[in-house]
């Protein structure tokens, strides 16, 4: 096979994984909304669907991880939400990912430490949206948002881990 | 495989002494609150002075104000989270019925 026709089928291969990927999120996220976390605080979610970024960033593909976490945003918002939370979800997710793949560049972390970063970075972002949009009230749940960022995102950063340990053949 | 390391564990750490600490300041720095207002359906259905006594009949929820505190009397939501909530006086406190999509907000 010349190296063109290669490289068109690892294209198609990476395209067809980062769509699954895409589907695997918004079932992620159909998940999530069936169970009532936001009930401790509004805002409070566990991100499964960021295992998918960290997974990728740990395959080094930030390009990747950078598509299908906007893609899987600006699909969600488009099945089940309004354009009100498409604000708070697309500038969240753009933000945490980008100081997630940044955080990559720490040796001392692994995988779970800036996963936890990244649910910290997204929560805190939310509540700085919320305060502008909704109410300065709002800057009241940031305590719990933090420590609510720090549980959920070192249990999804070790979901990755072993998502990646799992998927990396096909990666 | 990269397994948990000590730098996770410190900054998880940091960022728990750093929410903790938060929490203490904005409870000591909390101010009483002095308006009410009800949302239901994102709507304002009351908004009126803490010290004003009054109750709100809404279809689905009872809203009472008493004595500078505001508080879910009675809902007919299975989870009875609101109710439970209890009462509230500082600015930036909620009670949310989520089920019934009413809120009471202290500003
Ligand atoms: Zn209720």
């Amino acid at each position: 096979m010349s190296s063109k026709q290669s490289d068109n089928r690892n294209r198609v291969t990476a395209v067809c994984i980062y769509a699954l990927f895409c589907c695997a999120c918004l079932i992620f996220g159909y998940v999530e909304s069936v169970i009532p976390t936001t009930l401790i605080a509004p805002g409070v979610k566990l991100g499964l669907s960021n295992s998918v970024a960290i997974l990728l960033l740990i395959n080094k593909d930030i390009k990747g991880a950078f598509a299908v976490n906007t893609a899987r945003i600006l699909l969600s918002a488009l099945l089940f939400g309004s354009p009100f939370s498409l604000l708070f979800s697309l500038t969240a997710g753009v933000i945490s990912i980008i100081v997630s793949a940044l955080s990559f560049k720490i040796k001392a972390l692994s995988p779970i430490g800036v996963s936890i970063i990244g649910a910290v970075t997204h929560n805190i972002v939310q509540i700085i949206i919320a305060c502008f949009v909704v109410s300065l009230g709002c800057v009241y749940y940031l305590p719990i948002l933090v420590v609510s960022g720090v549980v959920t995102g070192g249990a999804i950063g070790f979901l990755a881990m072993l998502l990646f340990e799992k998927l990396k053949k096909i990666l | 495989m990269k397994k948990l390391k000590k730098a996770d564990i410190i900054l998880a750490m940091c960022l728990i002494i750093a929410a903790f600490a938060l929490f203490i300041t904005f409870y000591l720095f909390k101010t009483s609150g002095k308006k009410v207002i009800v949302r239901q359906n994102n709507k304002t259905v009351y908004s009126g002075l803490l010290s004003n006594d009054n109750q709100i009949n809404l279809k689905h929820n009872t809203v009472v104000i008493k004595d500078n505190k505001a508080y879910m009397k009675c809902a007919d939501c299975k989870n009875q989270i609101c109710v439970k909530t209890g009462k509230i006086s500082k600015s930036g406190e909620t009670v949310v019925c989520l089920p019934n999509k009413v809120i009471i907000e202290i500003e």
